[in-house]
């Protein structure tokens, strides 16, 4: 992309240039898309296969974001293989500034389509220094990983985009198709059409039985209000919070390609309210600060005089005087270690909260240090037994993976979540290993069991675990039968030492509501600095 | 709203969708209760239950439609073929043609649903939690010989993927090997259904390829059941309905009321391996015992009798056999039934 500095001159023009980097966005957002679906369905029809393949491709965005990868190697202590992927982006990012964000990143691709134009009715002016949030965010994120801390990281532009597919587009997509197919379905000549289009996009695209996920609104209700900033600023997330954008933006400054604006400039200022991420600046003298510059090339296209132009000049790493304020720095050093000690504290007051259920063979320590809050383990999960903490394991396991047995059981046969963890924050077991993970005890109510509490016949528990030799014993008693007699029945025990927590007890409890018998942690297992499988 | 220009129009238009949208996210499994009427589907052929005489259905029995059964009793034909030691394809073979061959049953043209047990996607078909995939391609292959349509072969599992399932059984290489097709049963399939002779269960949500297919075969694995003592071919009908948790309550009664609506035309029990205990789920090779033993029969409590013999249990012992013959699906005294023995060994 050298060429650029001398658009016409070699054939392509500068506003092809432009639908060039229009198509890549789209095709980057299609393969984002593709690969979002995809991983569902594979991990939907064979959640036990470890091939390696699938895992590493349904991975490749989340290994490009330098952000995330970085992040996970201070917080974890340890650099992970396919995260040399991130440096392609880094080096990527020194030789052409941020075209990550003009040109692949899902997020800035969404943001750019829905620029909300026509909402706006008087400009407002957005203070230049909100630029600096972005900073001061990409700074909170490295200092607190330095403290094994990740919270933040569900601020990442990729995070954000698998949690909304995931939490609220996908299940409401769902939603939609079901509810049309329920309603064509009942066209007598359409019903036949209806079954084989059903069976086609399930599981292809959409989930085979109802997905759901808690707090879904939520997580769409963040990402819309991210898209109706742009009424503010174009790409407003991109100038002035994105943190990835603050960590290429650190690099774009001293790119070796970079918009230049040059001396055959008339100051008309076209430029400088086209710029989508407003990195022209006209103070006198018009120049574009790289650092924000998004190498979109829309000032090149609009510009009358070709004056803008794109030079590839090792001058240009020298070019931008490095402006990182070193008492602002140790400041939000500081505020971030009093940050990560706040979230360590327990704000609802409880002695003892009841500890997540994790994912098998994940370490609460190990997973809150080690996830990068993407949310693909809840994608795949076939079950959806795997829903994302909002304050289940305290502010600090914001986004990370925990079991909702009532939503979903750790199915016997699948090992799905493992394999696709991109960090292995939750670790990839083999099915042999992974079906001997405690991950939680199950516990009777005798106030709400039926053959407990009512003296009625239900062994449904008994009958679905899964543990070869039954973690769920009957115990059998008289009882009276309600008509003056009395009856034989069946009463379920668990037999605790077999247990191994997946759920599909309480998953299928006929009683509704709340089941009547469900998973615990115990209180010594999931605590800091205890070995979850240690556990008896 | 004079002024209704195209673009208002449109943003009108995305707003609806819009709150559409949200509110359905809102509403989670309540869509899925709308289903087709229930009269719109004609009753699966009776079977007969005439030939008994036991106990006091009769006076149930008349109420009864009568409707033209599938395979009418046949005095040619034995009541209950049960075939031993060979091995399982030849075993159904023998013991469907002793039956008078599956001519008897599918007619050409037939659309036919094969229902084995795949109840969950765990173990291999060695573990006895899911029918002998030998057994269901033995099966496929003599209903599509006998000029089937279609064969579908389907089970709808409770642990795991149906995908899965069906593969990690065994039972969707031998079906397509016999040129059947897998079926994954999808969740707008399940049709609230009246029951119209269900004591207990008056309605339930069954699929509707069941409903609608001409011949049904239904091939259970013999195993251990701690609530129902015994799975064979009344409780294997579960998998054909949505909510299955809600028959645990009186789960004899409700099984045999299931059974008047979805009625098996063949019933071909698997013992080749039997699990004996720790069922339906199994996963311990301890707990399986090698029977080598299938057994046909058009009549479900027949079959189903014979199989608790092979546990040791007396058919009355289980209470959904004790419910159907009240209801009058078919005859538990094997004593009364004609039972031809075929010994490959």
């Amino acid at each position: 992309m050298a060429e650029m500095g001398n658009f016409g001159s070699k054939g392509i023009s500068s506003s092809q240039w432009v639908k060039i980097r229009k198509i890549s966005q789209l095709v980057f957002f299609i393969i984002f898309l593709v690969l979002f679906f995809w991983s569902r369905r594979e991990f939907y029809l064979n959640p036990s296969v470890e091939s390696g393949f699938k895992e590493n491709l349904i991975n490749i965005p989340l290994k490009l974001d330098p952000l995330v990868m970085i992040a996970q190697a201070i917080a974890s202590r340890k650099i992970l293989q396919g995260s040399l992927l991130a440096v392609f982006t880094l080096i990527l990012t020194f030789f052409l500034g941020r075209v990550w964000c003009g040109w692949f990143c899902p997020m800035g691709t969404i943001l750019e389509w829905l620029p909300l134009r026509s909402w706006k009715k008087n400009q407002p002016s957005v203070p230049e220094w909100l630029r600096g949030i972005k900073y001061v965010l990409l700074m909170t994120i490295l200092f607190s990983a330095l403290f094994t801390n990740l919270t933040l990281l569900f601020l990442d532009p990729l995070t954000i985009g698998y949690r909304t597919l995931t939490t609220a587009i996908w299940p409401g997509m769902d939603k939609i198709v079901t509810f049309l197919e329920l309603q064509l379905i009942n066209v007598p000549f359409l019903s036949g059409a209806v079954g084989g289009f059903d069976s086609l996009i399930r599981p292809a695209i959409l989930p085979p039985h109802p997905a759901f996920f808690r707090y879904g609104l939520l997580y769409f209700g963040f990402f819309i209000s991210l898209v109706v900033l742009n009424v503010l600023a174009p790409r407003f997330w991109c100038r002035y919070i994105c943190p990835l954008g603050g960590l290429l933006g650190l690099l774009g400054k001293v790119s070796l390609v970079g918009c230049e604006i040059s001396s055959g400039c008339s100051t008309c200022g076209i430029c400088v309210p086209s710029c989508p991420t407003g990195a022209i600046k006209d103070q006198g003298q018009v120049y574009c600060d790289p650092g924000e510059c998004t190498m979109c090339l829309v000032c090149a296209e609009n510009c009358p005089g070709d004056a803008v132009k794109f030079p590839f000049k090792v001058s240009n790493f020298l070019r931008q005087p490095y402006d990182i304020d070193r008492r602002k720095v140790l400041l939000s050093m500081g505020a971030t270690a009093v940050g990560v000690g706040l979230l360590e504290t327990n704000f609802a007051g409880q002695l003892q909260p009841p500890a997540p259920i994790r994912p098998p063979g994940a370490l609460n320590d190990k997973l809150l240090s080690t996830c990068i809050r993407c949310g693909q383990c809840s994608t795949v999960c076939p079950t959806n037994a795997i829903q994302m903490a909002v304050l289940d394991g305290g502010m600090e396991g914001f986004w990370t993976p925990v079991i909702v047995p009532r939503i979903g059981y750790c199915d016997y046969s699948c090992q799905a979540c493992g394999q696709v963890c991109p960090v292995e924050a939750i670790p990839p077991l083999s099915l042999e290993e992974k079906r001997i993970q405690i991950i939680g005890k199950a516990h009777i109510n005798r106030d709400r069991c039926l053959p407990w509490a009512d003296n009625q016949e239900c062994i449904v528990c008994e009958e679905m675990c899964p543990v070869p030799d039954k973690a769920i014993e009957l115990e059998l008693v008289e009882v009276p039968d309600g008509e003056g007699g009395i009856k034989t029945l069946q009463r379920p025990v668990v037999v605790r030492k077999l247990c191994i927590g997946c759920g599909i007890c309480e998953n299928k409890c006929p009683v509704s509501g709340e089941a009547a018998i469900q998973i615990w942690v115990p209180s010594h297992g999931n605590q800091k600095g205890n070995n979850q499988h240690g556990w008896q | 709203m004079t002024d209704l220009s195209r673009k208002n129009f449109l943003h009108f238009l995305v707003a609806s969708i819009g709150s559409l949208y949200l509110s359905g996210c809102l509403n989670q499994e309540k869509l899925l209760s709308r289903s087709l009427s229930p009269d719109k589907i004609t009753p699966t052929p009776y079977l007969p239950g005439s030939k008994d005489t036991e106990e006091d259905h009769a006076a149930e029995s008349e109420e009864l439609p009568t409707q033209e059964p599938s395979a009418t009793p046949n005095p040619e034909y034995p009541d209950l073929v049960v075939a031993r030691k060979g091995d399982p394809e030849e075993m159904v073979n023998a013991a469907v043609s002793a039956l008078g061959g599956m001519d008897r049953f599918v007619k050409p043209g037939d659309v036919v649903v094969v229902k084995p047990n795949i109840c969950a996607s765990y173990h291999s078909y060695e573990y006895a939690a899911t029918t002998n995939p030998w057994v269901v391609g033995a099966v496929v292959k003599l209903a599509i010989e006998a000029g089937a349509k279609q064969v579908k072969v389907m089970d709808f599992p409770f642990g795991g993927t149906a995908e899965q399932a069906y593969r990690k059984s065994g039972i969707q290489a031998e079906v397509q090997k016999a040129g059947g097709k897998m079926v994954v049963m999808s969740n707008i399939k399940f049709i609230e259904t009246a029951i119209p002779d269900g004591k207990d269960l008056k309605s339930a949500r069954i699929y509707d390829d069941v409903l609608r297919a001409d011949v049904l075969i239904n091939v259970p694995i013999a195993k251990h059941h701690e609530l129902a003592r015994l799975t064979l071919a009344m409780k294997n009908l579960m998998g054909v309905i949505y909510n299955r948790p809600s028959m645990h309550a009186n789960l004899g009664q409700r099984l045999a009321d299931l059974s008047t609506r979805v009625r098996s035309h063949l019933v071909i029990v698997d013992a080749v391996r039997m699990l004996m205990a720790h069922g339906p789920t199994g996963g311990n090779l301890a707990d399986v015992k090698k029977a080598d033993t299938i057994i046909a029969s058009p009549d479900i409590i027949a079959a189903d009798s014979y199989g608790a013999t092979l546990f040791g249990y007396e058919p009355e012992q289980l209470e959904y056999i004790k419910k159907g013959v009240q209801m009058g699906l078919g005859i538990k005294n094997l004593d009364k039934l004609h039972i031809e023995e075929i010994n490959l060994g």
